[in-house]
């Protein structure tokens, strides 16, 4: 029963039995089989224009890396804030230097006389 | 290179592209057709007798035939038929977990299928010039044939069909199944030997 030639004779007669129904195959069926063939075809032209489209989808995504990696690097220009600007900011927002507010004259004084000392006067 | 899952791991199609233009998509479009044509009525007879329905059976072929179009009229033609195959037994596999999942249903509402609603033989004039008794004798021994070869596990009755009736080499088998050569080899021989086993070397 294992013989390859008795296998291969049995796979001869299976084949033509198979293709005698194949041809006996009816006029609704083959239409039908018609019809699905067009209907598949049809599709090529809008299969080959998206896959022409999909052809810049690569290339669009790489676009779109590299500018969001510009935008990220360089970032929005935005006045960065001082180093002293930021040192002044916080001691005010410290609330035991509240009391500053009170001497502002007497600190400007301050910050003037250093300034005359400085010889930095005009 | 594009990767298809196997179930026994992965294997390569291929990476080959064929160039694209006007005139090339015009002939692209006549080798598909031809290509079509020739396969479409054995792939019918496979997926009928994989289903036991015509319609569906139809419908199969021309969703597979949609399938190739779209996705793949860009590869070698020599890859077509493999690819057009493996299309189709994925759609025949689906339509049988369908069945299962809707047979479970209708049995739920006490509604099974009757098994025996497939009209094998065609009522046609036959294309040969048979005399009708000529046509009942090879109707019966591919009713036989038809039967048995439906009544294999799934795998080997693809790798039957495929090798025998499409006349797929072993490697194009394997693509098809998505399995390894050797796998077809085993599912084939196991096949030839359950069908001779239950029809006989000389049914008629």
């Amino acid at each position: 029963m294992n013989d390859p030639k008795e296998h291969d004779e049995f796979a001869a007669k299976a084949k033509s039995t198979f293709d005698e129904s194949v041809e006996r195959l009816d006029g609704a069926a083959l239409s039908r089989l018609n019809q699905a063939r067009h209907v598949a075809l049809k599709n090529l032209e809008n299969a080959e224009a998206s896959a022409n489209w999909r052809r810049w989808v690569p290339a669009g995504g790489v676009a779109a890396i590299a500018l969001v990696s510009v935008l990220v690097l360089r970032g929005p220009e935005v006045d960065s804030i001082p180093g002293e600007a930021a040192a002044d900011f916080e001691i005010l927002l410290e609330g035991e230097s509240l009391e500053m507010f009170q001497d502002l004259e007497f600190y400007s004084w301050i910050d003037e006389a250093e300034f005359s000392a400085n010889g930095n006067v005009g | 290179m594009e990767l298809i899952e196997a179930s026994t791991g992965y294997f390569a199609v291929s990476c080959r592209r064929e160039p694209k233009t006007g005139a090339g998509t015009l002939q692209r479009e006549r080798q598909l057709n031809q290509f079509l044509a020739e396969v479409e009525r054995r792939a019918l007879r496979i997926a009928q007798i994989a289903v036991r329905d015509r319609d569906e059976a139809l419908d199969l072929v021309q969703n597979a035939m949609i399938k190739l179009v779209n996705n793949y009229a860009s590869r070698a033609e020599a890859e077509w038929p493999p690819l057009f195959y493996r299309i189709l037994q994925n759609g025949i596999r689906d339509w049988h977990r369908r069945e299962k999942v809707r047979n479970r249903v209708m049995v739920w509402f006490g509604r099974g299928k009757a098994d025996d609603e497939y009209d094998v033989v065609a009522a046609a004039p036959d294309p040969a010039g048979r005399s009708p008794e000529e046509q009942l004798q090879s109707g019966q021994a591919m009713q036989r044939l038809e039967t048995a070869v439906h009544g294999l596990p799934a795998r080997q009755r693809e790798a039957f069909m495929l090798r025998t009736f499409e006349g797929l080499d072993v490697a194009g088998t394997a693509t098809a199944m998505g399995c390894s050569d050797g796998s077809v080899k085993t599912h084939y021989s196991r096949a030839v030997h359950a069908l001779r086993e239950q029809l006989g070397d000389h049914w008629e």
